[in-house]
């Protein structure tokens, strides 16, 4: 594939300025140089579309530096969990169906991180053809579960080729930090090493999709880049999928944050994998804003309570609209945000209560609010309509299969939808992958 | 854990408040005889939807008592009887069997009033005052700044009936601009497409064009009715929308 830049300015008069502004405030002033700051214990929160069947490397007690592989997947190799920080296991409990219950690390010494034979690769991405020493190496670093595959938003297989990938260096979650942070220093070349290992990975284009600021990377051969406007839901993977090239079951679309891609780079030049993550700690439940480089799955409470109002808070790992309360920083989350108890839901009356149960849902009604919550893109009403009745379909054929739940949380903010379409849409993909 | 708050009851109240102005504008005309229609229409229509939250766990929505107002002010004149019978087939067959306000495919106010104006053919059909007409400017525009009125079918109507009216505003009567804001327009049975939302107002737009000059009626009568068949054709209109757009998704992405 020749050398190939497509621009695209969206913004062009702020005519095609599509989405929404989520209100929710944070203490000012916004920092804009992240403080390190790694958190005496760090576990393990997967998503639940992982489904990690778990074998573990390591017994409980032992000793692990980070980046060590420490649980593998019975049934799928590929899947590897590393250690997030040199330290000590004290906690592994494996529950029904080897799904994991709980991992819990205890930072200890600053060790010499793992070091990965990266030499392979590395000959193959100077000279040779194919991507199997490639492969090979982003597997056994654990780095393959960093992708996901749509349609389904699985962790793809281990010889899967995509037709595209989507580096997303653009986020536009409420509150989230600005993905271009984790660019400065060295980073700089690894993303492009990182950028041209996703290339050869894949079979199609590999999308850059940033915001309107100065290029990330100078032109790259088989990389296009898309530009994403500021407002939710312009900088999800799945709106840009969608817009750019729908997955279909038999063309699947790979998604990465630039975050991993640097660390695909990092890698590839050190033979190891970075000690963290840029994470924005946010929310009208805090004191300060903060902008940390925590270990991946670092200890929240530990982030937030110096920082904390005083009250109850709720400290949710991911955004506002799509986060949830945990323990532990998400797989896949770079944000923090902490909501003062105030925020969430006030104690209904019992019988207030009892008759919302009782009643049937109320349906979403077609204003403007719903049309900018889905990038006024698609026909959202559609699509909705076939999701709240069941038909897989129609959902299919309006582009269902490019989309995961984050990409419905606005509406389901916007709305107060219930049943809420994130796991409508969860539901009908299940159905969809289960009939194929 | 945030939820915001454009649920169903939103609409429905910032609807009721659009409606305000008019309410105010025709009751300060018709004085006590409309007022005694609207309060019916309300009653009426209330204890149906209370009804229906009793036996089937409907809840009820405050568009019903939009669509009371519009019945009140657009129904021809019949006996309370027969009003009655009018207002309970609207309701119960135009929006509360389908599952309320938001699932329905007709407003109950155009089921209410065609079913009073074929059923009772020699009934008279209001002439709504001027000032009536006026007072749609200012719904429109607040239901527009809330984004709650899809802006498309307003633009689409208008255009076609600016320019079949000669560049002027003669076929856009009192009657007609209250059934293209309160009844085209309802978000909940106006077509939901970009393409669609066009097709669904020119179509109304050149329904009042045909009617107006080749029926000769009063001009309640006409609105609604380009209102009924407009509704009626929203969710062909929108099929038609998304079967073009998927064609060209078709061509663009393979």
């Amino acid at each position: 594939m020749g050398p190939e830049v497509v621009r695209e300015d969206c913004a062009i008069l702020g005519l095609r300025k599509r989405g929404l502004t989520v209100p929710i405030r944070t203490p000012l002033p916004l920092p804009t140089t992240p403080e390190t700051h790694i958190t005496a214990e760090a576990g393990l929160s997967l998503g639940p579309q992982m489904d990690l069947r778990v074998e573990p490397l390591v017994q409980l007690d032992d000793m692990v530096v980070q980046g060590q592989p420490i649980l593998r997947d019975r049934r799928r190799p590929e899947c590897i969990v590393t250690a997030p920080v040199s330290g000590r296991i004290i906690g592994l409990e494996i529950g029904a169906g080897r799904r994991l219950t709980s991992l819990v690390v205890a930072t200890g010494d600053r060790l010499e991180p793992h070091i990965y034979d990266a030499q392979q690769a590395r000959d193959e991405m100077a000279g040779g053809s194919g991507s199997d020493a490639l492969r090979a190496l982003l597997q056994g670093a654990g780095l393959w579960m960093r992708f996901r595959s749509r349609p389904f938003g699985r962790v793809p297989a281990a010889v899967a080729r995509p037709a595209a990938i989507f580096v997303m260096g653009a986020d536009t979650r409420p509150l989230a930090a600005d993905p271009r942070l984790v660019l400065d220093g060295e980073a700089g070349d690894w993303v492009k090493l990182g950028l041209a290992a996703l290339v050869r990975l894949c079979s199609g284009p590999v999308h850059l999709c940033q915001n309107s600021g100065p290029d990330i990377v100078p032109s790259m051969a088989g990389v296009t880049v898309s530009r994403v406007g500021d407002l939710h839901p312009s900088g999800l993977a799945g709106f840009q999928i969608y817009r750019h090239y729908p997955a279909e079951p038999d063309r699947p679309v790979w998604d990465i944050s630039i975050e991993d891609v640097v660390a695909i780079g990092e890698l590839l030049a050190t033979a190891s994998l970075p000690a963290t993550r840029l994470v924005s700690v946010a929310g009208p439940g805090l004191r300060e804003t903060r902008l940390v480089r925590c270990q991946p799955g670092a200890d929240l409470r530990e982030l937030c309570y110096k920082h904390s109002k005083p009250g109850q808070t709720v400290i949710l790992s991911g955004s506002v609209i799509d986060g949830a309360p945990s323990r532990w920083l998400g797989y896949h989350d770079r944000q923090v945000t902490v909501l003062d108890s105030s925020n969430s839901r006030p104690q209904q009356h019992w019988l207030d209560a009892a008759l919302r149960r009782a009643s049937r849902p109320e349906p979403i009604i077609a204003t403007a609010a719903v049309e900018q919550a889905l990038g006024g893109l698609m026909p959202g009403m559609a699509l909705l309509r076939a999701l709240s009745v069941g038909d897989d379909e129609a959902a299919q054929e309006l582009g269902a299969l490019s989309l995961l739940e984050e990409d419905m949380a606005l509406v389901d903010y916007v709305t107060a939808a219930s049943p809420r379409f994130s796991d409508l849409l969860r539901a009908s993909l299940d159905r969809i992958e289960a009939n194929r | 854990m945030m939820r915001g708050i454009w649920n169903r009851e939103t609409v429905a109240l910032i609807l009721l408040a659009a409606a305000l102005p008019v309410a105010a504008t025709w009751l300060w005309e018709e004085g006590v005889t409309g007022g005694s229609r609207l309060l019916l229409a309300v009653i009426v229509g209330g204890l149906w939807q209370g009804l229906f939250t009793a036996l089937r766990a409907q809840p009820p929505s405050a568009a019903g008592a939009v669509s009371a107002l519009i019945i009140a002010m657009l129904a021809p004149q019949v006996g309370p009887l027969q009003f009655v019978l009018g207002i309970s087939f609207g309701f119960v067959f135009g929006e509360l069997v389908f599952g309320g306000w938001g699932r329905s495919v007709l407003s109950p106010a155009v089921v209410a009033i065609m079913f009073l104006g074929f059923g009772f053919p020699s009934a008279a059909w209001p002439v709504l005052a001027i000032q009536i007409g006026w007072a749609t400017i200012p719904a429109a525009l607040l239901l527009l700044a809330f984004g709650v009125l899809p802006w498309r079918v307003l633009a689409g109507a208008l255009v076609v009936l600016v320019l079949a009216g000669g560049f002027s505003l003669d076929l856009l009567t009192s009657a007609v601009a209250l059934a293209l804001v309160f009844l085209v327009c309802d978000p909940a049975t106006a077509a939901s497409t970009s393409l669609g939302r066009w097709l669904h107002g020119a179509l109304f737009g050149s329904l009042i064009v045909l009617f107006a000059a080749s029926w000769d009626t009063a001009s309640a009568q006409i609105a609604v009715s380009a209102a009924l068949l407009a509704s009626l054709s929203a969710p062909l209109l929108d099929e038609i929308a998304i079967a073009l757009w998927r064609a060209v998704r078709r061509h663009r992405h393979g």
